[in-house]
């Protein structure tokens, strides 16, 4: 049986008249077991019957024009490591994406949308990815569509999508897939994928971010079938699924916003759900054995100094049930000592989450032509990685821009930089490292 | 002089001289020095001692059953915070409020910036009879919250047994009751000096302690109401006031304390109650007290009006017994003497709740001598 447990970091202390409380709080799981691990018996007994099992998952391979080649067969390599990987018992299935979507496995003419998987469905399902070949246009909307109707199909309560592209998102108008993401939200959670450096960023990121999972790059065709592995592997491990962050906030005040601020940064405050007057939900997706920080702010009415206060109980719930709750409190004071002290978490995580999007802002500014802005932006994103000790992005970064002055945050763009670094640096950008302790 | 300055501390916020070891500023309630537990951690000793069920009113029964949240009404939740607004949910410690009689009531508070509540009271009413105690731990001294709760309990059942039906009740001409309370005054302040002692031997011997290492004490205060007399008894600066509806109010208690001492000196009241030394008090209840009888004071009012018996974290912010007799009566205007005696408090904490709040109030109308 999964435990989770939070911590809670923060300064108490307000000053006399002081009214807004930052918190992070640190949720881990611990003996998540393995995704449908609670039915894994059941699952077996039926297995071949339709309908097995509680996890499912499934590729979506980009198939357009443009994959032709190198990038097709890397693909079609990595899907067939990826059902290797998924276990026995795993209902899965596999669509080509083009301007249309194509369901590749189970074959278009089989009766099941989406089959448990077993040796013989492993082996069929292979010799279909070999049989993929690239052509046509690239609409997204219509890969996550077809998704979405074969995962309708089971009761699985763990859906998993890994969607794999090369290009933009050319066929179809914008609006189209933003429709779709926000159709989709909440139906199963998706990893997406570019491969090399014609793809958009932030069409990715927009589709991952709403749909619970991360977007990343793949420089190299070869590294795939690898990255398909390891995110099968992933979504395997993560057997607590519907896992929700609740934060209660008393009567009168407002919950300024709500981060996930590790592993990676992800504004979840515009998600939010009521789950009663004083209490917000934040779906949060499948939980593995893991730790995520999150960043609440509330800002309460001020106190007499001498007061205490609740300002938020900060939960995660897993099917409605509360399983673990962190208290951030606020107490007034005029101990100046002790009120301007800023708890080191919540500065390491503020400065992480502004390193993110000076890194976001600064490439947008510089693919727009902006240098001036380009070059403020970028050069605040060297000293905050310094600050924070995010190396990771310090060496990202120094490859798009000469640096002056670390602790200033001066800083020189780089001429004839490679579109992978940048793409690799944008990528990148919400991923934090964590507070060094002491 | 010199030597007596030297072991003494200066409050960093107000410049009030606290006693050597002194947690907390008597004046302005700010924690002091660094040594010792973390004053907002009440001693699990504490806790072992201190009774768990307080005299609360029998009619509500609020001493069981959920919480309630002291600011809102709402439940207070398993974490100890009111599930609807958050604030803390006040232990019964921190918290009570006594109602013996309709006439007879007092509220007893830990205010905001003391960490615990070292205030106590006790009350008894029977018929036309009423007595009030309110004790206040002095700060400077750990556990003196148990000190306190011991001391105005045994003092308020003594007082008890000398008023009707009970095995020494007083009776008489008045000025055969004056002298008879005043003797009842003298027995209920050595029994609660006796209670504060007993207090302090066992929480040494739970602690592994020297009882004269920093013992518990607590100042006394006391108001007998017996028909159309009263009569107050004291140790220290908690206080008793005589609010007469018409005419002029007084303060019967005499402070014990240094302020007191240098009015009576010929110091202009305001000067010597400002002060940093304003709140040393020259007789208090403890082990180290070497005097544990109450003075008295009685009087016979004419009319209708309250009476008052206060801890200083209400008297601190309305000193003057004519104003404090505004301010009683602004709040008493339905003549019911808990909703009164929560407004005090209430109003106490809204002018910064400094120090524990205690506030006991009774009701003296002509209906009430004709109870019996």
């Amino acid at each position: 049986m999964a435990e989770f447990s939070a911590e809670v970091f923060q300064n108490e202390f307000l000053s006399d008249g002081g009214t807004d409380v930052h918190a992070i709080v640190s949720v881990t799981c611990t003996g998540a077991g393995a995704a449908g691990a609670g039915t894994a018996a059941s699952a077996t007994a039926d297995a071949g019957g339709a309908g097995a099992g509680q996890v499912a998952e499934i590729v979506a391979v980009d198939t357009s024009g443009s994959m032709q080649g190198r990038n097709m067969e890397a693909a079609k390599h990595a899907a067939a490591v990826a059902v290797d990987q998924i276990p026995d018992g795993t209902l899965f299935a596999i669509i080509g994406g083009s301007h249309v979507a194509t369901r590749i496995f189970p074959y278009p003419n089989a009766r099941v949308p989406m089959v448990a998987m077993e040796p013989g469905a492993r082996a069929e399902a292979k010799r279909a990815i070999s049989t993929m070949a690239a052509s046509g246009g690239t609409a997204i909307s219509t890969w996550l569509r077809l998704a979405d109707d074969l995962f309708a199909t089971v009761p699985a309560a763990q859906k998993h999508l890994i969607l794999l592209t090369d290009g933009k998102n050319e066929s179809e108008p914008k609006m189209h897939l933003d429709q779709m993401i926000t159709h989709v939200t909440g139906h199963f959670q998706c990893d997406a994928r570019g491969v090399g450096d014609r793809w958009v960023v932030e069409e990715l990121r927009k589709i991952s971010t709403a749909l619970l999972g991360t977007v990343d790059l793949i420089a190299r065709p070869e590294d795939i079938a690898e990255d398909f592995a390891a995110l099968v592997r992933k979504s395997m491990a993560r057997g607590v699924a519907d896992v929700d962050l609740r934060v209660w906030a008393p009567q009168g005040s407002q919950v300024l916003f709500v981060k996930q601020v590790a592993p990676e940064v992800d504004d979840l405050t515009s998600r939010r759900t009521e789950v009663n007057a004083l209490t917000s939900g934040f779906p949060t997706g499948a939980w593995a054995d893991e730790t995520r920080d999150y960043h609440v702010a509330v800002r309460v009415a001020a106190k007499p100094v001498g007061s205490e206060q609740l300002a938020a109980r900060v939960q995660i719930a897993v099917g409605g049930e509360v399983q673990a709750s962190g208290l951030v409190k606020a107490k007034w004071s005029d101990d100046s000592t002790l009120t301007a002290r800023i708890s080191p978490e919540v500065a390491h995580y503020t400065g992480q989450a502004e390193l993110a999007s000076a890194i976001q802002e600064g490439l947008a500014a510089k693919a727009s032509g902006d240098e001036a802005t380009a070059t403020v932006k970028l050069g605040r994103a060297v000293q905050l990685a310094a600050e924070t000790g995010n190396d990771e992005a310090t060496s990202r970064l120094r490859k798009i821009v000469e640096v002056e002055n670390e602790e200033e945050g001066t800083v020189r763009l780089k001429r004839n930089t490679a579109k992978l670094d940048e793409m690799a640096l944008d990528t990148a950008s919400t991923k934090t490292t964590r507070v060094r302790r002491a | 002089m010199s030597a007596e300055d030297s072991v003494l501390v200066r409050c960093p916020s107000c410049g009030e001289n606290a006693a050597p070891r002194a947690r907390f500023c008597e004046n302005c309630g700010t924690a002091l020095g660094t040594g010792g537990a973390d004053p907002s951690l009440p001693s699990e000793v504490t806790l072992d001692v201190a009774p768990t069920v307080l005299d609360l009113d029998p009619a509500t029964g609020e001493a069981g059953g959920n919480r309630r949240c002291a600011a809102c009404g709402g439940v207070i939740a398993d974490d100890g915070y009111c599930a609807d607004c958050g604030t803390p949910g006040q232990s019964e410690r921190d918290h009570f409020e006594e109602r013996p009689a309709t006439w007879v009531a007092g509220v007893c508070d830990r205010g905001i910036r003391h960490a615990r509540n070292e205030d106590a009271m006790a009350l008894a009413a029977n018929g036309a009879f009423a007595a009030l105690v309110v004790c206040d731990g002095v700060s400077s001294a750990p556990d003196s919250d148990v000190a306190s709760l011991a001391a105005s309990r045994a003092a308020r059942d003594v007082l008890v047994a000398y008023g009707p039906e009970g095995p020494s009740s007083v009776e008489g001409a008045t000025s055969r009751r004056i002298a008879g309370w005043t003797d009842a005054m003298v027995a209920a302040s050595r029994a609660a000096g006796q209670a504060v002692r007993g207090a302090a031997e066992q929480l040494a011997a739970t602690k592994g302690t020297d009882v004269a290492d920093d013992p518990p004490s607590c100042t006394f205060v006391a108001a007998v109401v017996d028909h159309d007399l009263i009569v107050a008894g004291w140790l220290g600066d908690s206080r008793v006031y005589w609010l007469p509806d018409a005419g002029p109010a007084e303060q019967l208690s005499v402070d014990d304390s240094w302020a007191q001492e240098m009015i009576a000196a010929g110091v202009p009241r305001a000067q010597a109650e400002t002060s940093p030394q304003a709140h040393a008090i020259t007789r208090w209840l403890g082990p180290d007290a070497a005097d544990t009888d109450a003075r008295c004071a009685a009087t016979v009012p004419n009319g209708p009006g309250w009476l008052l018996v206060c801890s200083d974290g209400l008297w601190n912010y309305c000193s003057d017994a004519h104003e404090m007799g505004e301010l009683v009566r602004k709040f008493a205007g339905c003549g019911e003497p808990h909703a009164a005696a929560a407004a005090l408090v209430r109003w106490a904490n809204a002018q910064g709740g400094r120090d524990n709040i205690t506030a006991a109030l009774a009701r003296i109308a002509p209906t009430v001598t004709e109870q019996r």
